[in-house]
């Protein structure tokens, strides 16, 4: 059954495979609609939305989905502004090979921090608030790049430019106030993949402003700082739309949401204790910052990378490091979709190795483009290593939500955290020292996703297995009940705490595979897919 | 997925016609260049260290050298005169760097002039180009055959690039207007959320006493 609160990430929909015919809908019978409420989509009794219309602005779910995946994207369009335009600016700013690795690190390492305080800005002042404060604040870091006169100044501002990063946060928590649980997944997979797009678009976006703004008459080194402005102004643009537009729940403003009280609050202390004990959030954590983590390690390197090595120029360039970002479009919701298939056949175990293979494919790829020489192939290797990396963050998250059902919220946030860590990390390996060529860098960066997705064989669930073991045969502690019921302790479970975790591990027997599936029950009598 | 397709067909075809120029002419070495130049580049402005981009004049001399055999400049016609980087401006700077196949060479990429070699010494009051980036530079010509080819070159530092070299400081491309309109769509967007949080609180009290 789905969490009826809603809280995020509760929702599983689209990860366990038994609910591909439900992807944009959930069929009435198991969620009751309110035939009294109106709104132009069917809703459940919370009047959240059952059905996920692509392409309606309809007030107030669709509208939310779509304000709020715009102005992610604005985020990652002004994060990663200064990307395309290094050639430019590392000759005004007079800087070097590590000054302009260190502004990546940079930009990537304030949202770190940041993500975790807009999580508790949206548990108290709601989503809508929490977006519109950080687009609007954020809009003058990326206005005072007119400012910046040397390396310093531009790590500085790369830096606090980054902070905005965590509008994914209140992306993923407002589509929770909007989405039925059922299909939360794949908004949430959609939202979080087109706003990741921000890092493509600005690769096409700043190049040609910058060229416009040129043939006006501006100088280079005053023409990529007035170009600032337009996302600078995306930002403030955003940032009204969300306030005038957008609303914190379907029925209205914050104030309902302070009458809510149906579903007892969970111990901070005691959902981070669980986070942090479970050894597989770490794997996440490591693995997030080699599929995730790379793909904004390459949003920062790459159009610099081929307008150096293959002569091209500045647009052009922009162009191709463009392509890298948009594949997001529809390789991310492809990767959940490939875990969603193998676990049709392999259950839980097939989802292991659908990431497995997905990522280290995606590394060797990126060895493959360090290592490409001509213009062609290194596109080639490029578009093959995007699919590979952004097809694999689908993927994590298409099993993260099983990793555990009480800590859900703070394992995703430590997985997010994760990506940013391992994009510092790489960048600050490969990319920050004279120690290694640009190309040396992509090629060992490479090596080190292969390495660091091996992780993944040591993942194991009791009750479904991993990619080498099967699932365990003792018959108490080979369930799912008992695995995630073995998150509360005697007394929470006399106050029946644990109720949402069993109906949650009841829906996730799907994951043992085909001959679990297969023995299932009837359509008619299909229990709630979660 | 048809706009990453028409995007890879013409990365495609403008790649290729790009790797078409490659193939014709054989690859011209900086060690196979003749030393027949005698180049000089002196600022204008005496006692100066550091020169103004845009603003500082350098007077550039080059003849041929009164070592050089009698018809050593018989194969060049035009000269092109470049500042190049001093090592010191190349540290941690791999964009900047030196290759001695000259098609790959990134250490001279601002031209300064490119003009017929008349066989007498020639001689220019060059203005240092307002774009030119920060920077310690010296300057090389090159002797440029009939084919396009470099043949020859001279330059005004030593074989190390270590006399003669002149510091270039780059304008900062800030501009007080731009700063002035920078604060101002700050504030702006400062007052915005200001101004949307007041009216809503008060739009909320006024909902409270209802």
């Amino acid at each position: 059954m789905g969490d009826p609160s809603g809280e995020p990430g509760s929702s599983m929909h689209g990860v366990t495979g038994r609910e591909q015919s439900f992807a944009f809908s959930v069929a009435s019978p198991i969620v009751p609609t309110d035939t009294t409420a109106k709104f132009d989509l069917p809703v459940d009794t919370e009047h959240k939305a059952k059905v996920f219309k692509l392409f309606s602005f309809a007030n107030p779910h669709m509208r939310t989905f779509h304000l709020s995946w715009i102005s992610f994207s604005t985020c990652f369009v002004s994060t990663f502004a200064a990307a395309p335009l290094v050639p430019i600016i590392r000759e005004n700013l007079n800087l070097t090979k590590q000054d302009i690795g260190n502004a990546g690190v940079a930009s990537v390492s304030g949202s770190i921090f940041s993500r975790l305080v807009m999580g508790a800005v949206c548990d108290l002042l709601g989503p809508r608030y929490g977006c519109a404060f950080l687009v609007m604040l954020s809009a003058p870091t990326v206005f005072s790049m007119s400012f910046v006169a040397d390396a310093g100044g531009f790590i500085t501002v790369r830096f606090m430019i980054g902070f905005c990063l965590a509008t994914f946060v209140s992306c993923q928590y407002w589509m929770s106030t909007m989405f039925n649980s059922q299909i939360i997944g794949l908004v949430n997979g959609t939202a979080a993949g087109w706003g990741n797009m921000g890092g493509g678009i600005t690769q096409l976006l700043m190049p040609v402003v910058y060229e416009i703004i040129r043939r006006c008459g501006a100088t280079a080194f005053t023409a990529w700082r007035l170009a600032f402005f337009v996302p600078g102004w995306l930002h403030i643009i955003m940032g009204i739309l969300v306030l005038t537009l957008g609303q914190d729940l379907p029925d209205g403003n914050r104030s309902a949401l302070e009458k809510k009280g149906e579903v007892a609050k969970d111990k901070f202390g005691k959902i981070m204790w669980y986070a942090v004990t479970n050894y597989r959030t770490w794997i996440f954590v490591l693995l997030y910052g080699y599929s995730m983590g790379v793909e904004l390690s390459t949003d920062n390197v790459i159009a610099e990378y081929f307008f150096d090595r293959f002569h091209l120029k500045l647009h052009t360039a922009g162009i191709i490091a463009a392509s890298f970002g948009m594949a997001n479009f529809f390789a991310r919701p492809a990767g959940g979709y490939a875990s969603d298939i193998a676990a049709t056949y392999f259950g839980m175990r097939g989802r292991l190795w659908a990431l497995w293979i997905i990522q280290t494919a995606g590394g060797l790829f990126c060895v493959w483009l360090g290592r490409a020489n001509t213009l062609v192939t290194a596109i080639v290797a490029m578009i093959l290593f995007s699919l590979g990396a952004q097809a694999a963050c689908g993927a994590t998250f298409a099993i993260v939500p099983f990793v555990s059902r009480r800590a859900l919220g703070i394992i995703s946030g430590l997985t997010g955290a994760g990506g940013n860590f391992g994009s510092g990390l790489t960048q600050l390996i490969f990319f920050s020292t004279s120690q290694f060529t640009t190309e040396q860098g992509l090629t060992w960066m490479g090596v080190m996703i292969v390495a660091c997705t091996l992780p993944v064989t040591l993942i194991h669930f009791p009750q479904w297995g991993s990619m080498f073991l099967p699932p365990s045969k003792d018959p108490v502690k080979g369930t799912e009940e008992h695995y995630y019921a073995s998150e509360w302790n005697e007394q929470e479970k006399q106050k029946n705490m644990h109720q949402g975790s069993l109906r949650f591990a009841e829906n996730s027997k799907s994951e043992g595979g085909r001959r679990v599936r297969s023995a299932a029950t009837p359509p008619e009598n299909t229990p709630n897919n979660v | 997925m048809a706009v990453q397709t028409f995007l890879f067909a013409s990365l495609i075809f403008f790649s290729s016609s790009i790797e078409s120029n490659h193939g014709a002419t054989e690859v011209s070495l900086f060690t196979n260049l003749e030393n027949s130049l005698e180049v000089t580049a002196k600022p204008t402005r005496v006692g100066v260290v550091v020169l103004e981009a845009g603003k500082d004049m350098v007077r550039i001399t080059w003849m041929l050298k009164s070592s050089a055999k009698v018809n050593d400049d018989a194969s060049f016609k035009t000269v092109e005169v470049k500042l190049c980087y001093a090592p010191i401006s190349q540290v941690d700077r791999p964009w900047r760097k030196t290759h001695n196949e000259l098609s790959r060479d990134r250490s001279c990429p601002h031209k300064i002039v490119s003009k017929p070699y008349d066989k007498i010494p020639q001689s220019l009051n060059w203005t240092i180009d307002r774009e030119t980036p920060t920077g310690t530079y010296f300057v090389r010509v090159y002797g440029i055959g009939v084919n396009g080819q470099e043949v020859a070159y001279g330059q005004s530092s030593d074989a190390e690039k270590t006399t003669n070299l002149f510091s270039v400081e780059g304008i900062s491309g800030r501009h007080t207007s731009l700063d002035i309109a920078s604060i101002c769509f700050s504030v702006f967007s400062f007052g915005t959320l200001l101004v949307f949080l007041v009216k809503e609180k008060r739009k909320a009290n006024l909902q409270q006493r209802k």
